[in-house]
């Protein structure tokens, strides 16, 4: 599989980007689901660090993503797809990249706001962001809590639209995102 | 209560021995709370984390000239600890951390005090919880005429385990949140009182 990306799959690179990232956000939700209803604690503090420092490496592989996108060429869509599933599609995956951002950032923005500094695996303290603020904190608290549920739902859509693709209409796309999986021509699977 | 003199006289002797015509008298300080902070920081998840007393009391009796005579006795009030979060000074205060209902308070009591190349030191007993341990706590003492009164400035940090203390049951012994250094910083102003 070559590093870079080409129009007709995506590289290496940009695989493990995805893949990692997925993979991360499956945590997230687990450690969120997790810690949610804990007392105050020492259980809950550890689940809560792990939170913030998978958060934090999904908001640095992220910025990674969206430079290697950004030097490399991205796999068209297939020629099947209607205008309106073309849109859909582009509107789907832009809304994917500002969550990446936006579901961390206010994340870390909550974290100052309370005044708990956050710190990356115990290996560096990020700056704080905003000033300890009480009334800012409960506010990016629903804010960080929407916006991921907002993520949950079009990480959601994103699965079932590939499933779609690659078990209904039978193209490559989900596949060219898959290591190991060889690249047939599209819609030789026909 | 009335104390017979007699008695008075004889514990005055047994307690200080050194108080003798040629030993320099030793002034006494006691604690100006608005002018003085006794703080202390710890890591939390990785990231520094810092807290203070509100209460606490100092008794100091100190003479450079004479300092087989001073002594040093800090009692802190440990349910007015502050950390600038509700949840985590209650959860501070809980029967896993500091237990402030069942030791509400904090000693250091040292009853020697020794030069050393940077102030002086104090050696004496640190309780907290029902924890108590031999501590030597180095500050720094200087003494400012101020409007009529001698104030006395006291400052100095040290690094204390929070785990010999047993400040941290159950799952709070774990290190790898919170770390098991905690140190404890002071600047204090005291101010100088008729013994």
């Amino acid at each position: 599989m070559a590093i870079r990306n080409t129009t007709r799959r995506w590289g290496a690179i940009a695989q493990l980007l995805h893949w990692l990232i997925a993979l991360f956000i499956i945590a997230q939700f687990t450690l969120a689901w997790l810690f949610a209803d804990l007392p105050a604690g020492a259980r809950k503090l550890t689940l809560l660090a792990r939170h913030k420092s998978i958060g934090i490496s999904i908001l640095m592989l992220a910025c990674l993503r969206l430079g290697w996108r950004w030097a490399n060429p991205t796999p068209t869509l297939p020629d099947t797809l209607k205008p309106y599933e073309r849109s859909l599609a582009r509107f789907t995956h832009a809304l994917l990249y500002v969550l990446l951002f936006a579901v961390p950032f206010t994340g870390w923005t909550m974290s100052s706001a309370r005044g708990f500094p956050v710190s990356w695996f115990g290996l560096f303290t990020l700056p704080d962001l905003v000033p300890k603020d009480k009334s800012l904190y409960n506010m990016l608290v629903t804010t960080h809590t929407v916006l991921a549920w907002i993520l949950g739902g079009v990480v959601t859509l994103h699965l079932g639209a590939a499933l779609k693709h690659h078990f209904m209409l039978k193209d490559d796309v989900l596949r060219r995102m898959l290591p190991f999986v060889s690249h047939k021509p599209q819609g030789s699977a026909r | 209560m009335r104390i017979p003199v007699p008695s008075l006289a004889a514990f005055l002797l047994v307690s200080f021995p050194s108080f003798s015509a040629d030993a320099p008298a030793v002034p006494h300080y006691a604690l100006d709370a608005a002018k003085s902070t006794l703080e202390f920081s710890f890591t939390q998840a990785g990231a520094q984390n810092k807290g203070k007393f509100t209460h606490y009391t100092v008794n100091f009796d100190f003479s450079p000239d004479n300092l087989a005579a001073s002594r040093l006795e800090v009692t802190i009030d440990m349910a007015s600890l502050a950390t600038g979060d509700q949840e985590r000074d209650d959860t501070l205060r809980d029967a896993d951390l500091f237990a402030v209902k069942k030791f509400p308070q904090a000693r250091f009591s040292a009853t020697q005090i020794v030069k050393s190349a940077s102030g002086y030191e104090a050696v004496g007993k640190l309780t907290i919880r029902d924890a108590t341990r031999e501590a030597r706590v180095p500050f720094t003492f200087r003494v400012a005429s101020e409007a009529g009164t001698n104030a006395g400035y006291m400052a100095g940090k040290t690094t204390l385990k929070r785990l010999d203390y047993g400040v941290g049951q159950g799952d709070w012994k774990a290190t790898d949140q919170v770390g098991n250094d905690v140190s404890v910083s002071f600047a204090l102003r005291l101010t100088a009182a008729a013994h």
